[in-house]
C-alpha cells in the first residue's frame, strides 16, 4: 500500500493536489478494512499456508513435510469425487436458486398489502435451525411418505429416493437449498425497489411487452445486485456444509449420502477435525481458494460485458 | 445414552410430574452442590471418607448434566471432594471445540468422550497415560469390565476410565413369528441359511411395497458383530494391522447385504425404516414393521416406555458355533495433557464410575420410576461389581412384564460375551473407511471383494500414519 | 349523425374496460394464487416445527400438523431445564454489537473502495474479495491463538469485535449500492466546501440507507444463528448464546441423547420467534428508506 501511496507522490501539474488527498482520504476510508486483513486474515494465511506444507496434528508441533499434503491431494479420489459433487451442487444451485429468487422478489415487489408479512414468510427458512429443518426434510423428502413424492404422485409420476438412492441424493439437497433463498430474495428486492417506476411507465406508453420491459429495463437496473448474488451464491454454494452435515453425516449417518453427498467442505472438516490431518486439510483448503479464485476472476471478467452502473 | 424420562402423554402436565423434572435438572447452569445430595446412600455399600486433601477446579467438557443418572452420580462425587468446584460446559464431545483450545493451552482438566474416539486421542499423546491416577487413587480395574478396559488401552497404558457400557442383542415382534407359525426356538442367528430362510418367511411386500422386515442386518454400522459371527476379525488385536479385505469379512458383507437384497435393496429398505415411528408408542414392533434384528441395549428402555405391552421378546445374538456375542460401546472419562488438576480429575473420574455412585443412581432412577408407574430396566454399566450390586441387590425389581425381565436377563448373560474394536490411534478414520466400503456395496457401487480391498489399502495407510506419529 | 360516433364509442368504451378488467382480475387471481402457494411452500419448514414442539413426546414424529393433545408443557419445560433467558440476554447484546459495528466499518470502507480514485484500489479491492472465498476452516486455529494470546477467550469480544475492522461481504454489498449514485452529487457537495468525510456521513449513508438496514439486519441474524464461534470461545454456560445453548440443549436432549425432541424443538421456537419479529419489523424500514431517499426518482 506504500508503494501505491508513493507512486501517487510523483509531482504532475494541475490536478495533483486534488489526486493526492483523493488519494490520501481514501486510503484513510480503507484503513479500518487493511488492518483488520493484516492482523485476522493475512497472518493466519501465512500460518495456514505453512501448515500446508507440514503434518500436523494440532496436538504435536507441525513438521516440514514439503509437498507431500499436495502430492496426496492428487491421489486422494475422495478429492475429485468431493469436488465432484461441489461442482455438481453450484452448477445448479446457482441458476437455479437465482431464478426462484427472482421470480418471488418480483412477486413481493408487486405486493401491496401485508407486504411484510409475505416478505417474512419468505424469509422464514433462513432463519429456522438447521437442526430441525434437517429432521423436516428428511421426512418431506422421503420416498414412500414424504410430502413431495406424494405430490408427484398426484401426477402419476413415481418419486425418486431422494433421501436413499445416491443418484438422487444431490438433487434432493438441490430442492432443499431452494428453500433458502430468503437473504437473495431481500437483495433483489432492494434492488427492483431502486428502479425507477418512469421507466416502466415510460415503456408501457411505448406500448413494449412484459417481457421486453423485464430484459430491457429490470435486468439492466439490477444488474449489479445480480452479479453480487451470483458471486457470492458461487462462493458459498462451493462451501455448502451445514445442512447437509445435519442431514447425513451428523450423528444420523445415512448411508446413501457417503459417496453422493460428500461434499468438498464435508470432507475437508473430516480430513481436520475427525481425522486430525490439519496439514492436509490446510493443503485442501488452499486447493479450494485458489479454484474460488480463478472462478471469481473469469465472473469479474465476464461481467463487465452485462453490468451496468448509472454512476460510472 | 439414557432414556429417563419418559413422561406420560397426559400426566406429564400434572404438577407433580412436573416438580419431579425440575428436581431431576436442577438447571443446567448451576454447578452441582453438596447440598443437593437429596436422600442417596440409603443402600449404599459403606461409603470411603471424603477427600478433603484435593481442591481448586475442575473444567469439564463432553459432560452436560440431565437425567438423574448423572446427578446423582456428580452429587456423589462432589461429596468425595468437598472442596473441589465443578465447572460443567453443557453439551456432548466437541472435536472442534476440544483441538482448538487443546491447540492454544487451555485444555479442559477432564473429558467425557466414547471410547471408541478415545483412542485416537490416547494414541496422539491428548489424553495422559492414567498408571499414575490409578496408582495414586488406588482404583481397582478388576471392577471394570474386561472388554471396556480393553478398549481405553493403549501401548500397554490406560487412558480412560470407563463409564457407560451398551450390549446388543436381538429384539423380536412375536406377532410376526405368531403370523408366520414360527416360535421363538426358530430365531436362531447361528446357521445364516436358516437366517435367510426366517428373513424370507417373516418379511411381507417388497421393494417399494414393503411392509414388513424380515430380518434388518443394521448395516452399515454392526459389519464388526457379522464379521465377529463368521470367526473373522477386521482389524488386529494390537490394532496394527487391517484385515479388511480377509475371507471372513468379505463373505459376511455379502450374506448381510444379501438380507436386504431379498427384501429388495437397501435403498427401498431404509426408505421403508426412515418412516418408522421409533420413539413413538406405534414403533415398528407394535406396528408390526419388522420380524426381529440386533439392536443396542438402551432400546429396550425405550420400549419399556412408550409400548411396554408390544409383543416384544428378546434373545442374544450368536456366532456360528452358537455362542452368545454382543459388540460393545461405550464412554469413558479422560484426563487430557495439560490438565491443570489431573489428581482431581482422577478422583472425580474414580468417585462417579464407584459401585457407590452408580447404585445410587440406580435407586433414584427406581423411584422415579416407580413414581410415574413405568417399567424399570435398571441401569448398565461398565462396572461389573456395580451391575451386581444394582441387579442382586433389590435395587432393581423384579419386572411383571415377562418380556422385559426376560430382556434385561438377556443382557445380564452377555455382560461377559462382549467385544469391541481394538484400540487403535486411527479409530474414526478407520470406522469411516470401513462404513464407506459398506456403504458401496450396499448403494450398489462396488461388489463386496472390490470396496474392501480398496477399504483395506486405505485403512492400512491411515494406521501406519497414525502409529508412526503416535510412537 | 354527429351524435352517433359518439355513442358508439360510449358504448364501445365501457364494453372494452369490462375485458381489460377481466384480463386484470384473472392475472390479479393468478398472482395472488402464486403468491399464496409459494407462501404455504416457504412456512412449512417453520410451521412443522411449531407443530412438532407442542407435542407430546410420543408424537413428535407422526407427520401430523395439529398437535393432539396440545403440550404447551413443553415449552414451561424448556424454561426450567435450561438459563434460555440469560442465553438470550447474550445473544441480544452480542448481536447489537457485531450489527453496528460491520456496518459501520464496511459503509466507510466500501466508500473508500467506490468513491475515491487512487493507484492499487482496483487491486485492494481485488483482495477484499478474495477473502469473501477463503474458506473459514483456513484461519480457524491461528486467530483462536490470537485471541487467546490477547486473554479474550470465554468472553464476548471474539464474537464481534473482528466486525470493527469491516467484512468482504458487505463491503461489496454496500459498495454495491454506492457505485449506482451520480457522482455529480458529490461534486457538487464539493464545490460547497464539504470534507470527505462529510460527503461520506452526509450524502453517501443517508442515500443507501435501505443498504445500510440491509446489512445491520443480515449481520444480526448470521451473529443470532452462529454456531461455530460460540462453541469454540465460550466454555463458562453462563456466557453462551442461543445456538451454543440450543446445541447443549440437543446434545442433552436429542439424538444420542435422552431423545427428548420435544425439548429440542420448543428451544428451536423460541430462539427462531425473536429473529422472525425482528425481520418482520426491520424490513419495514427497507421500505421506508427507500422511499426517503428519492432513489425512486
Amino acid at each position: 500500500m506504500a508503494t501505491a501511496a508513493q507512486e501517487m507522490d510523483r509531482p504532475r501539474k494541475g490536478r495533483s493536489n486534488i489526486q493526492r488527498s483523493e488519494t490520501l482520504a481514501g486510503l484513510a476510508f480503507i484503513s479500518p478494512w487493511f488492518i483488520g486483513f493484516l492482523i485476522f486474515t493475512a497472518g493466519p494465511m501465512v500460518i495456514s499456508l505453512a501448515l500446508s506444507v507440514s503434518d500436523y496434528d494440532v496436538i504435536h508441533p507441525p513438521q516440514f513435510s514439503g509437498l507431500a499434503n499436495y502430492q496426496q491431494l492428487l491421489t486422494d479420489p475422495r478429492i475429485g469425487l468431493s469436488l465432484g459433487n461441489s461442482f455438481y451442487y453450484a452448477l445448479l444451485h446457482v441458476p437455479l436458486s437465482i431464478i426462484m429468487a427472482l421470480v418471488l422478489a418480483m412477486i413481493l415487489h408487486r405486493v401491496g398489502k401485508a407486504a411484510g408479512f409475505f416478505r417474512t414468510a419468505f424469509y422464514l427458512p433462513t432463519i429456522t435451525p438447521a437442526v430441525a429443518v434437517g429432521t423436516l426434510f428428511l421426512w418431506l423428502l422421503n420416498p414412500r411418505v414424504g410430502l413431495v413424492n406424494k405430490g408427484l404422485a398426484l401426477f402419476g409420476i413415481v418419486g425418486p429416493g431422494w433421501t436413499t438412492d445416491p443418484t438422487w441424493i444431490k438433487p434432493g439437497i438441490i430442492l432443499m437449498s431452494l428453500w433458502s433463498v430468503g437473504g437473495t430474495v431481500i437483495l433483489l428486492l432492494a434492488a427492483l425497489q431502486g428502479v425507477p417506476e418512469q421507466l416502466y411507465e415510460a415503456a408501457n406508453i411505448d406500448g413494449a411487452s412484459g417481457w421486453t420491459q423485464f430484459t430491457k429495463i429490470t435486468v439492466p437496473l439490477i444488474s449489479g445486485t445480480l452479479f453480487f448474488v451470483l458471486i457470492v451464491n458461487t462462493i458459498g454454494s462451493l462451501q455448502i456444509f451445514t445442512e447437509v452435515y445435519t442431514m447425513y453425516f451428523g450423528k444420523q449417518q445415512s448411508g446413501a449420502a457417503s459417496s453422493s453427498g460428500l461434499f468438498y467442505n464435508i470432507y475437508l472438516f473430516r480430513q481436520a477435525f475427525e481425522f486430525l490431518h490439519m496439514g492436509y486439510a490446510s493443503a485442501m483448503a488452499w486447493l479450494l481458494f485458489v479454484i474460488i479464485l480463478i472462478l471469481t476472476a473469469i465472473q469479474l471478467r465476464v461481467s463487465r460485458r452485462w453490468v451496468y452502473y448509472e454512476g460510472s | 445414552m439414557q432414556f429417563s424420562k419418559w413422561l406420560k402423554p397426559v400426566a406429564v402436565a400434572s404438577t407433580a410430574a412436573l416438580a419431579l423434572l425440575v428436581f431431576a435438572a436442577p438447571g443446567m447452569a448451576q454447578d452441582a452442590t453438596p447440598e443437593a445430595t437429596s436422600d442417596m446412600g440409603m443402600m449404599m455399600m459403606e461409603a470411603p471418607a471424603p477427600n478433603t486433601d484435593l481442591s481448586g477446579e475442575l473444567n469439564f467438557m463432553g459432560f452436560g448434566l440431565g437425567d438423574e443418572i448423572a446427578t446423582t452420580r456428580v452429587d456423589y462425587a462432589q461429596a468425595q471432594l468437598p472442596n473441589v468446584t465443578l465447572h460443567f460446559s453443557e453439551g456432548g464431545f466437541d472435536a472442534q471445540q476440544f483441538l482448538t483450545a487443546f491447540a492454544s493451552g487451555n485444555p479442559p482438566d477432564i473429558v467425557y468422550i466414547s471410547q471408541q474416539t478415545l483412542g485416537t486421542y490416547a494414541a496422539n499423546d491428548t489424553f495422559m497415560p492414567l498408571d499414575q491416577c490409578i496408582a495414586d487413587q488406588d482404583i481397582d480395574m478388576s471392577q471394570y469390565r474386561d472388554v471396556a478396559v480393553n478398549q481405553v488401552t493403549i501401548n500397554g497404558s490406560v487412558y480412560g476410565i470407563p463409564e457407560f457400557y451398551n450390549s446388543l442383542m436381538l429384539i423380536i415382534n412375536t406377532k410376526a413369528l405368531d403370523d408366520a407359525g414360527l416360535t421363538l426356538d426358530d430365531v436362531d442367528t447361528s446357521d445364516w441359511n436358516h437366517l435367510a430362510e426366517l428373513n424370507q418367511q417373516l418379511t411381507v411386500g417388497n421393494g417399494n411395497s414393503l411392509t414388513r422386515m424380515g430380518f434388518d442386518a443394521k448395516l452399515p454400522e454392526f459389519l464388526p458383530l457379522w464379521v465377529r459371527a463368521n470367526g473373522g476379525q477386521m482389524l488386529s488385536d494390537d490394532g496394527k494391522t487391517a484385515m479388511l479385505n480377509s475371507p471372513e469379512v468379505v463373505q459376511a458383507l455379502e450374506f448381510a447385504v444379501s438380507i436386504y437384497d431379498e427384501q429388495g435393496g437397501f435403498a427401498a429398505m431404509k426408505a421403508f425404516r426412515d418412516t418408522w415411528d421409533f420413539f413413538g408408542s406405534n414403533n415398528q414392533v407394535p406396528a408390526d414393521q419388522i420380524g426381529f434384528w440386533p439392536m443396542e441395549q438402551w432400546y429396550m428402555n425405550v420400549l419399556a416406555g412408550v409400548s411396554p405391552d408390544a409383543p416384544v421378546a428378546f434373545k442374544p445374538f450368536t456366532d456360528k458355533d452358537g455362542n452368545p456375542i454382543s459388540y460393545v460401546t461405550g464412554s469413558a472419562w479422560a484426563i487430557p495433557v495439560g490438565s491443570k488438576n489431573p489428581e482431581a480429575a482422577c478422583a472425580f473420574a474414580k468417585a462417579m464410575t464407584s459401585v457407590n455412585a452408580w447404585v445410587a443412581a440406580a435407586e433414584a432412577r427406581a423411584e422415579k420410576r416407580a413414581a410415574d408407574g413405568s417399567i424399570n430396566t435398571g441401569v448398565f454399566t461398565g462396572n461389573r461389581l456395580a451391575d451386581e450390586a444394582i441387579f442382586g441387590g433389590g435395587i432393581v425389581a423384579p419386572i411383571d412384564n415377562q418380556a422385559f425381565q426376560q430382556g434385561v436377563d438377556v443382557i445380564l448373560s452377555l455382560q461377559d460375551h462382549g467385544f469391541a474394536m481394538p484400540a487403535n490411534p486411527a479409530g474414526t478414520e478407520f470406522q469411516q473407511i470401513w462404513q464407506d466400503a459398506v456403504n458401496r456395496v450396499l448403494n450398489g457401487e462396488q461388489t463386496a471383494q472390490e470396496s474392501l480391498d480398496q477399504a483395506q489399502q486405505e485403512a492400512q495407510t491411515a494406521l501406519d500414519a497414525a502409529w508412526g506419529q503416535s510412537s | 349523425m354527429s351524435v352517433m360516433p359518439s355513442q358508439l364509442a360510449r358504448e364501445r368504451q365501457p364494453s372494452r374496460r369490462d375485458s381489460i378488467q377481466w384480463g386484470k382480475v384473472i392475472r390479479r387471481a393468478l398472482f395472488i394464487a402464486l403468491l399464496i402457494l409459494f407462501t404455504i411452500i416457504f412456512m412449512v419448514p417453520f410451521l412443522w416445527l411449531l407443530s412438532a414442539s407442542l407435542k407430546v413426546r410420543a408424537d413428535v414424529f407422526n407427520n401430523t400438523w395439529i398437535p393432539d393433545p396440545i403440550a404447551w408443557e413443553n415449552y414451561v419445560n424448556v424454561w426450567q431445564v435450561t438459563p434460555m433467558l440469560t442465553w438470550f440476554k447474550n445473544s441480544v447484546l452480542v448481536g447489537i454489537l457485531a450489527a453496528a459495528a460491520v456496518t459501520i466499518s464496511s459503509a466507510a470502507v466500501a466508500f473508500g473502495f467506490s468513491y475515491f480514485k487512487f493507484r492499487g484500489r482496483d487491486f485492494l479491492f481485488g483482495i477484499v474479495l478474495a477473502t469473501m472465498m477463503l474458506p473459514g476452516v483456513v484461519t480457524m486455529i491461528p486467530v483462536y491463538l490470537i485471541w487467546n494470546a490477547l486473554g479474550q477467550v470465554n468472553t464476548f469480544t471474539p464474537l464481534w469485535a473482528m466486525n470493527l475492522f469491516g467484512s468482504a461481504f458487505y463491503i461489496f454489498l454496500i459498495r454495491q449500492f454506492y457505485l449506482t449514485l451520480p457522482r455529480e452529487l458529490f461534486e457538487a457537495a464539493r464545490v460547497d466546501g464539504a470534507n470527505y468525510f462529510r460527503m461520506w456521513w452526509n450524502i453517501a449513508l443517508p442515500l443507501t440507507r435501505t443498504a445500510l438496514i440491509v446489512v445491520f439486519v443480515f449481520e444480526f441474524k448470521a451473529s443470532w444463528t452462529d454456531l461455530l464461534k460460540p462453541l469454540i470461545y465460550l466454555q463458562n454456560s453462563a456466557l453462551y448464546t442461543l445456538p451454543r445453548g440450543l446445541k447443549a440443549v440437543l446434545d442433552q436432549f436429542g439424538q444420542g441423547g435422552e431423545m427428548q425432541w420435544e425439548i429440542v424443538l420448543a428451544a428451536s421456537v423460541i430462539v427462531t420467534v425473536p429473529m422472525i419479529i425482528i425481520f418482520f419489523f426491520g424490513q419495514r424500514y427497507f421500505m421506508e428508506g427507500i422511499a426517503t431517499t428519492g432513489l425512486k426518482g
